[in-house]
């Protein structure tokens, strides 16, 4: 590894709080210090900036649960993350499918197909709701309690670019 | 080669530019008469589908329909010219379609790194000032300047990290590549203003040594300052000693063309479109237009 290499590769390690950086003096001058902390600030910043533009509701839902900015720091730490806001939001949201957090899981993969419709993409999405997503949204733009699963249904909610508003959504009745 | 021609002229009025990043045109009516150029950012009126970037089409008409009024400018921020293994070529594609659909008089990229064996960085990393790192700046000048055959100019960027051991001063490096490939210069009086502040960079020392001959464009704006630094986020007008050091630089370069002043699209609900045009006609007046 020449020392441009091992300068830039270092530096990306440590701006992406990744592993120790190498035995190099100017390297480890770096790690720690108030000027990384800014530039990586700066890094997180902007890309909590583009993902609160963009993902709407899911940024909404996460500062509620005050996890938005430390998922984020988590998302950019261990992903190349696009310098394209459209490229960044869908891989974030891609990643949430997964998070322990039903709701987290069912408003970012809402998010994730209303943005692919919103873009043209020809394909059609069902999302499965354990609560009446209406009401989820209500609450995330106007602040009200989220609501609870409702244990008597199941809401299909679809969503594509042939919609009409690109979603529609049908509640199905539960027997338990 | 397209070089920029450094041969000393007596001193003409710089043109004003300022970047305009599309989706506004009352913004975009305002500005035209208070400017003569236009700064286009590709990368900036660029969209992905994850297939590929390309440019956006409705923005593009934009300029187009500016175009009897203005001259156009590109100045990249996602090349990534100082990348130890190789540069973007995606960013080359969105100048390619931007060369194909507008003559620009120049274009220009910042002088830093980007991203990473493969990876975006989510910042820009400044060059160490190394003969390795001015010998893989030069060649990859070169091949812009036989791709696009009109002048390419490099943008110094604010140094937040503390200073990686260096063969060459700040400005030394600034002389090696321009002498060496005949490229243009950008100076940022902003930038310069936050490496003092953050990092010591002697100004007076800085212009001293700089050849200046190579200075083709002028970067004024304004930023923050947060936690003790001072950000080169352009989100404000110039402050007065940035563009007394704006002055100072249209003194010494006798090749100065364009002045820019530079602000964010994300920064324009908080300045204001006032504001903005505020901040041209002041900088206009302080240029002698």
């Amino acid at each position: 590894m020449n020392g441009l290499e091992l300068h830039q590769r270092g530096l990306l390690s440590l701006i992406k709080g990744r592993e120790a950086p190498p035995d190099d003096p100017y390297l480890r001058r770096v790690a720690g210090s108030p000027e990384l902390a800014m530039v990586r600030e700066i890094a997180l910043w902007w890309r909590a900036f583009q993902l609160d533009v963009q993902c709407h509701f899911t940024a909404r839902l996460l500062k509620r649960m005050g996890t938005f900015e430390g998922l984020v720091a988590a998302y950019f730490d261990g992903h190349a993350t696009s310098p394209f806001v459209e490229e960044l939001s869908l891989g974030f949201l891609r990643w949430l499918w997964v998070h322990d957090d039903p709701l987290i899981r069912m408003v970012s993969q809402f998010e994730y197909a209303l943005l692919q419709a919103r873009s043209g993409s020809p394909e059609s999405f069902e999302i499965l709701w354990d609560r009446n997503p209406d009401l989820v949204f209500l609450a995330l733009e106007n602040g009200g309690e989220l609501p609870a699963a409702d244990p008597a249904s199941l809401y299909h909610l679809h969503v594509a670019r042939d919609l009409p508003r690109l979603v529609a959504c049908t509640r199905e009745l539960v027997r338990r | 080669m397209a070089s920029v021609n450094t041969t000393s002229s007596p001193h003409s009025k710089p043109a004003l530019a300022t970047t305009y990043e599309g989706d506004d045109v009352v913004l975009l009516e305002r500005i035209l008469p208070l400017i003569d150029t236009i700064e286009i950012a590709p990368d900036a009126i660029a969209t992905s589908d994850g297939r590929g970037s390309r440019l956006r089409p409705e923005v593009l008409d934009e300029y187009e329909a500016a175009l009897p009024k203005v001259n156009l400018i590109a100045h990249g921020v996602g090349l990534s010219i100082g990348s130890f293994d190789h540069w973007d070529e995606g960013y080359l594609r969105l100048l390619d379609e931007l060369f194909t659909r507008f003559n620009l008089e120049w274009h220009s990229e910042h002088l830093a790194c980007t991203i990473v064996a493969g990876e975006n960085v989510g910042t820009m990393f400044p060059m160490p000032r190394t003969t390795e790192a001015l010998d893989l700046i030069c060649e990859r000048v070169r091949r812009l300047q036989e791709r696009y055959r009109v002048p390419f100019l490099l943008e110094h960027v604010i140094h937040l990290l503390p200073d990686a051991p260096a063969e060459f001063t700040p400005a030394g490096f600034l002389n090696a590549i321009t002498s060496r490939t005949g490229c243009g210069l950008i100076l940022d009086a902003y930038n310069l203003e936050c490496d003092a502040y953050n990092q010591g960079l002697d100004i007076p020392g800085f212009l001293n040594e700089l050849d200046f001959r190579a200075v083709r464009e002028l970067h004024l704006a304004g930023g923050v300052q947060h936690k003790g630094f001072h950000l080169d986020i352009h989100s404000g007008p110039a402050r007065d000693t940035t563009l007394a050091l704006g002055m100072e630089i249209i003194r010494r370069a006798p090749n100065l063309k364009v002045v820019t002043y530079e602000f964010l699209k994300e920064a324009v609900g908080l300045l204001g479109h006032d504001t903005i045009c505020r901040e041209l006609r002041r900088i206009r007046q302080a240029i002698g237009q």
